[in-house]
């Protein structure tokens, strides 16, 4: 069978499944600020609860997130929204995403005066920015362009299965397995957090667990997700890529069917491949048709 | 001055709003919150990340942080989104702590859409409801005063913070409570607030509970100035934690320390409460709120526009620049006590009127723009801690 993906082809080569306008807030004090820009049609504002009152690794931890995030293929262009005074500079992550390739502009409330001149800035850069995501042209590509991202609680039958389907049709293959919990892949090759995932069949460092692991997967390259949670756990989405949520159970499945897109207990590795090739290629996941905007921030240190 | 009004709820404390609640018990409820509330006036919602995943040791704080913040007397109800039926221990403990409760389980309702079908009918009700309860005169002591302080400069500990502590100490000779936090800005006051405690036992607590966050933060092998002052605290000219605790420590004025309270805790007596919480400005709100507190006020030298689903939150500027530069982010300019046109007695008693204001009903610049910043708090990193 041969099997295409259409996507968008992004300056640094890479194909993107999806073309978002991502409001990044790099502190939780711009959150409501970037709500209000990201109601600009085109645009998808995240809300997150850190990028200040950060230590240690914590604060490098936080903004490789940020970073894989605003640099991953289904993401056109980025529009920063910072405070102004939070540990994580939004000016030096504006550069930082600028410097991985991306498109991105800036916005400040403090330095622009306050909520709604930030607003007014910001919603400006959105429809500027939109306008260049143009160029990025629709694209026909073979599968080896694919990094298919992984979030699991373990090891479990059903994952092996479907990096194993998917490594044989070419695709790269990322996961995120809370560490301790990785059975066969104990020898897999290991990326850090905010690195390209490898050829063939990887894991990411320091992923976290539950849906912390879409960022993780995101910041490796990820265009799509497929979430394999164990029984009983309750679905999420990720803000700027789709998640295939597949049940752990058959009794969540019934439970919270309208969020889920596969029950895991009769759609074997195969349905759920297939699944990700069509989702890569446009048809729209459960988390993507509710709009969830889900992005939760991985902390590697309490807050000070 | 006008009589102060507020809203009596069942278990003898006050409310100065009127909100009806939308809280999500856990991350994946956050969405079916949100749409819940969308544009039904006097709803509000927040979401939050969190997974209440199996052996979180973080359990039990969060879940008294979702429990007391579903129970803020601001609240006429409260509408809990969970995942299933049969998780009812947070909406217990909410009941417990005086909220009036309601529990859907989003697995009654197949998923978000579904739940939001269901939830929507009951706002509506509950908000008529609401609206039939009038203000009524209350007394000083129904107040709980929340004080924070964030983006903190050079002027935060001469102008905006001791006047914000003038205010606090005629609110507590008045009868009422106010509550002083964020632990690590108070790490080099710690002596000052013990000598003031009410009784031993809560002077060996205020040591305690400050020395406690030192040795923790210093357990982890990362020295408090890292995040301490922040970037644009020190681009505000502050330059050491101590410096800036001092001037932070200003805002509970020189009343005695009444009680020392944990993260989330409601306190028992009236005077000035310290709450051990982090210097992180949304999850000190929340823990305070949390905690009980109807009304906040919070100083600024830098300038930020946060506030609370569910209390009035009063912004104070240290200096005029930055009033005017953030024009409609902030309330009260104490800058004017640097220009020479109020004194620190006269603005604290400036701040102490808008206050009583705010709580009559008056909206905060926060309220009007709708700000609703969430954060939940943790003691410890869900990694180090399952990694043992």
């Amino acid at each position: 069978m041969s099997v295409t993906l259409r996507g968008r082809r992004r300056r640094d080569g890479r194909l993107g499944a999806r073309n978002h306008v991502l409001v990044l807030p790099s502190v939780v004090c711009a959150n409501q600020t970037a709500t209000l820009i990201g109601s600009e049609p085109g645009a998808v504002a995240v809300v997150h609860q850190h990028g200040c009152g950060q230590v240690g690794d914590d604060v490098a931890h936080t903004e490789r997130a940020f970073l894989g995030s605003a640099t991953n293929p289904n993401v056109g262009a980025v529009v920063v929204v910072s405070l102004g005074c939070e540990t994580i500079q939004g000016r030096r992550l504006a550069r930082l995403i600028e410097r991985g390739g991306q498109r991105v502009a800036f916005v400040g409330i403090q330095q622009l005066g306050g909520t709604f001149k930030t607003v007014d800035h910001g919603r400006l850069a959105v429809g500027r920015l939109r306008a260049e995501l143009e160029a990025d042209g629709l694209v026909e590509a073979g599968l080896e362009e694919l990094v298919l991202g992984i979030a699991a609680d373990g090891a479990t039958r059903a994952v092996r299965e479907l990096a194993e389907a998917a490594r044989i049709a070419g695709a790269s293959v990322v996961l995120a397995v809370p560490e301790g919990a990785r059975g066969d892949w104990e020898g897999a090759p290991v990326i850090g957090y905010g690195q390209a995932a490898a050829a063939g069949i990887s894991v990411v460092e320091q992923a976290g667990e539950g849906t912390e692991q879409h960022l993780a997967l995101a910041g490796a390259g990820a265009q799509v997700i497929v979430s394999l949670r164990g029984p009983g756990r309750a679905p999420q989405g990720f803000a700027t890529g789709p998640v295939l949520a597949v049940a752990g159970d058959p009794g969540i499945y019934a439970a919270l069917e309208d969020d889920f897109d596969l029950d895991g207990s009769s759609a074997g590795a195969e349905d759920v491949w297939r699944r990700v090739i069509s989702v890569f290629n446009g048809e729209q996941t459960a988390s993507e048709k509710r709009g969830a905007r889900d992005f939760v921030l991985h902390r590697i240190a309490r807050t000070m | 001055m006008e009589q102060l009004t507020g809203y009596p709820r069942p278990d003898g404390r006050w409310g100065v709003r009127n909100h009806v609640l939308v809280l999500p018990l856990h991350s994946a409820a956050s969405l079916a919150a949100e749409r819940s509330a969308e544009g039904l006036a006097g709803a509000a919602s927040v979401g939050h990340q969190w997974e209440g995943i199996e052996g979180d040791p973080d359990q039990e704080r969060i879940a008294s942080t979702l429990a007391g913040f579903a129970a803020n007397p601001n609240c006429f109800a409260t509408v809990l989104i969970g995942i299933r039926r049969e998780d009812t221990a947070i909406a217990k403990a909410a009941v417990r702590r005086g909220g009036r409760i309601h529990l859907v389980a989003m697995a009654d309702h197949r998923g978000t859409a579904g739940t939001v079908a269901a939830v929507r009918p009951l706002l509506e009700r509950l908000l008529a409801e609401a609206s039939l309860t009038q203000r009524r005169p209350m007394p000083i002591s129904g107040l709980v005063l929340g004080l924070e302080c964030g983006g903190s400069d050079a002027l935060s500990g001469i102008t905006a913070n001791p006047a914000l502590g003038v205010a606090s100490d005629l609110l507590v000779a008045a009868g009422g409570t106010s509550i002083l936090a964020e632990t690590p800005e108070l790490i080099g006051a710690e002596h000052l607030l013990a000598a003031r405690a009410a009784t031993p036992e809560v002077g060996r607590r205020v040591l305690e509970v400050i020395t406690g966050f030192e040795s923790a933060i210093r357990d982890l092998g990362v020295d408090v100035r890292g995040a301490q002052p922040t970037p644009g605290n020190q681009a505000g000219g502050l330059t050491t934690i101590e410096e800036k605790s001092l001037g932070a420590a200003k805002k509970g004025g020189d009343a005695p320390v009444a009680g020392v309270l944990g993260f989330a805790q409601p306190p028992e007596r009236p005077g000035l409460q310290i709450m051990d919480t982090p210097g992180h400005d949304i999850e000190q709100m929340v823990g305070m709120v949390a905690g009980g507190a109807n009304l906040a006020a919070f100083t600024t030298g830098r300038g930020t526009p946060t506030g609370s689903a569910i209390t009035p939150v009063l912004k104070i500027a240290t200096n005029t620049a930055i009033y005017r530069r953030l024009e409609g982010d902030i309330d009260l300019n104490a800058g004017a006590i640097l220009d020479g046109e109020e004194s620190l007695e006269s603005m604290g008693r400036l701040i102490y009127r808008r206050l009583l204001e705010v709580a009559a009903g008056e909206l905060t610049s926060s309220e009007r723009r709708g700000n609703r910043e969430f954060a939940i708090s943790r003691t410890v990193s869900p990694m180090t801690a399952f990694s043992g």
